[in-house]
């Protein structure tokens, strides 16, 4: 298991080039694809079974807290801007209650997962939240949680490397402490449950 | 394979002998339904003249649907294959002082929307002259019996409501991912780029629920678009599909289970190169119509001809009675309120429009 330290900020450095996130030293969090067998839905698995995607190896993950606040900075090699259909998106899983053994599957029924989601926008979807506040119970099983909790991003990219600041309740980490994160390539039509997603969950020493 | 137990199923009939692509239909749906940013380029309804490419261009090329109780995998229709939704030059043409050199036409955004658009190949057809011919074909969401797009939605959001079997789907829940796009095999849902979500026909749902009939139905011109219940014996809708067997679902292959029906177009004799009429070749191939409407489509044009000759020859037809449409309420089934007769304050409205949004889940 991939420990992650959280560092105490004195405020809340949304930016991911604020220089407070030289003192979080990022992690190399391995990712796997969501195995095709896993998805529940009977379409994506015939569409994708001879597909190839999730192949982004690994995300760089730095912790902090700020009070309340729990800030998640994810850097990986994505597609870059949106250019197609899809956007490049990340997302940060908590596991509620005793929560699935791994993450890899997104939740499942009896043990939901809670993410926050970020996505490239257009400039036409200013609209639209900048991360969206789920519950999971699969691959791509999405729904609105059903708190509204206060969550916020920022981004940048360089080429086709994110860094993505997410930020929210401190709370999310439960009495577990433990977060797992997901990366969607949009280039590769990649949303929903097609991803790449941690293959076992980080404990966060906070 | 999804097949979910509806109390009814709502249905609809166009006899194609009587459409004239006035596409009042799609104009009707468009004003009503899908007018907001983002929406521009959506044409719930649209009439495309047959043989075509069609709207998505090439749609039957796309994949999607059920092949021995699996879905096919299919294509997620670009913007650009949709085409339409195209900004003007007004500015420059109007305002800008270059009206004696510059012609009103779409700006061209260099993403190929202004390339094709929905009936982009109006009345091109088939067939050489003299023995050219065409017909039009009104296409919208078939609320299928078992619809593929609602299987292939991972989050829930689409759902085919019990009572009258129509396929909705909540916003607050869709997250954009479009594989029901990709699985429909008619190709009749939108993305909205503004708000994220995939948006399609939602059966003028808060219409039928005041009993008026859906826009595109009530709107047409050409009075051609029977509406009601699939199953109720009494209604023509029934009667056409399972008793005279003139009404049939477009691409049954495709395996959904569609609830739209057509009356296959009749056509006229094919010309001898001496223009002299071969009574024995329609216009139209058969193995066209086939290739739309199943094998079926012989025995119902066979139908269609049979009862037209024995109204000819001084008979009665209930058939051509029913097609012909003698009261303009005849065709709407339970469905004949006056919708200028309801409350249409802007608070209505509002909640109206936020019901069709989630899908008719809120309460009002
Ligand atoms: S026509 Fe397409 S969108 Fe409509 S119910 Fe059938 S599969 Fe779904
Ligand atoms: S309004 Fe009626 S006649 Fe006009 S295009 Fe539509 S279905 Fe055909």
């Amino acid at each position: 298991m991939t420990d992650l330290t959280a560092l105490e900020l004195g405020a809340e450095a949304l930016a991911p080039d604020d220089p407070a996130w030289a003192a979080a030293p990022p992690v190399t969090v391995p990712l796997v694809p969501v195995p095709v067998d896993a998805q529940r839905n009977a379409y994506v698995r015939a569409a994708w079974r001879d597909r190839p995607y999730g192949a982004t190896p690994s995300a760089s993950v730095s912790v902090a807290t700020h009070g309340d606040r729990l800030l998640m900075r994810l850097e990986w090699d994505g597609s870059g801007p949106i250019a197609g259909e899809f956007p490049d998106a990340c997302a940060v899983l908590f596991p509620q209650g005793d929560g699935p053994a791994d993450p890899v599957t997104m939740g499942d029924h009896t043990s939901p997962v809670l993410v926050w989601q970020w996505r490239d926008r257009l400039p036409i979807q200013k609209g639209m939240p900048a991360v969206r506040h789920l519950v999971s119970t699969g691959p791509g099983m999405f729904r609105p949680a059903p708190d509204g909790a206060s969550l916020d991003a920022a981004s940048s990219v360089d080429g086709i490397r994110w860094s993505v600041v997410l930020t929210g309740p401190r709370s999310a980490l439960g009495d577990r402490g433990r977060v797992a994160v997901a990366v969607w390539n949009g280039a590769n039509e990649e949303r929903a449950g097609i991803g790449a997603v941690s293959s076992e969950w980080s404990a966060v020493q906070a | 394979m999804t097949q979910q137990g509806a109390a009814g199923q709502l249905a609809m009939v166009f006899d194609l002998n009587k459409c004239m692509g006035c596409q009042t239909c799609s104009v009707a749906c468009k004003v009503l339904w899908t007018r907001e940013e983002g929406e521009e380029h959506q044409w719930w309804m649209s009439v495309n003249t047959q043989p075509g490419l069609g709207t998505p261009k090439a749609w039957e090329d796309m994949g999607g649907g059920w092949r021995d109780d699996t879905p096919v995998p299919g294509h997620q229709p670009t913007r650009a294959e949709f085409g339409g939704g195209w900004d003007f030059n007004y500015q420059e043409v109007l305002f800008g002082g270059r009206g004696r050199d510059a012609h009103l036409q779409p700006v061209d955004r260099g993403d190929g929307t202004t390339r094709w658009g929905m009936n982009w190949d109006e009345d091109q057809g088939g067939g050489t002259y003299p023995n050219s011919y065409y017909f039009y074909l009104p296409r919208l969401c078939n609320h299928c019996t078992r619809p593929v797009c609602v299987s292939a939605c991972p989050s829930g959001a689409m759902y085919k409501r019990h009572e009258d079997g129509i396929v909705l789907r909540d916003e607050s829940v869709c997250q954009g991912a479009r594989f029901c796009m990709e699985a429909c095999p008619y190709k009749k849902i939108s993305f909205n780029y503004v708000r994220g979500v995939s948006q399609h026909c939602i059966a003028c749902f808060p219409r039928l629920e005041e009993g008026v009939a859906p826009a595109c139905a009530r709107q047409c011109p050409g009075r051609l678009v029977f509406v009601g219940d699939a199953a109720d014996p009494a209604g023509p809708i029934h009667r056409l599909v399972h008793e005279w067997k003139v009404a049939l679902p477009l691409h049954e292959e495709y395996g959904t289970g569609p609830n739209i029906f057509y009356v296959p177009p009749l056509s006229p004799y094919r010309l001898h190169d001496d223009f002299s009429v071969d009574e024995e070749t329609p216009r139209i191939p058969p193995e066209y119509l086939e290739s739309l409407f199943g094998p079926r489509v012989h025995a119902a044009l066979d139908t269609l001809r049979d009862e037209m000759a024995t109204v000819r020859s001084g008979g009665t037809s209930e058939l051509l009675d029913t097609l012909i449409v003698y009261r303009w309420h005849d065709l709407f089934g339970p469905y004949t309120v006056d919708p200028a007769g309801l409350d249409r304050s802007p608070e209505r409205v509002a909640v109206q429009l936020g019901r069709t949004r989630a899908g008719a889940t809120e309460g009002e």
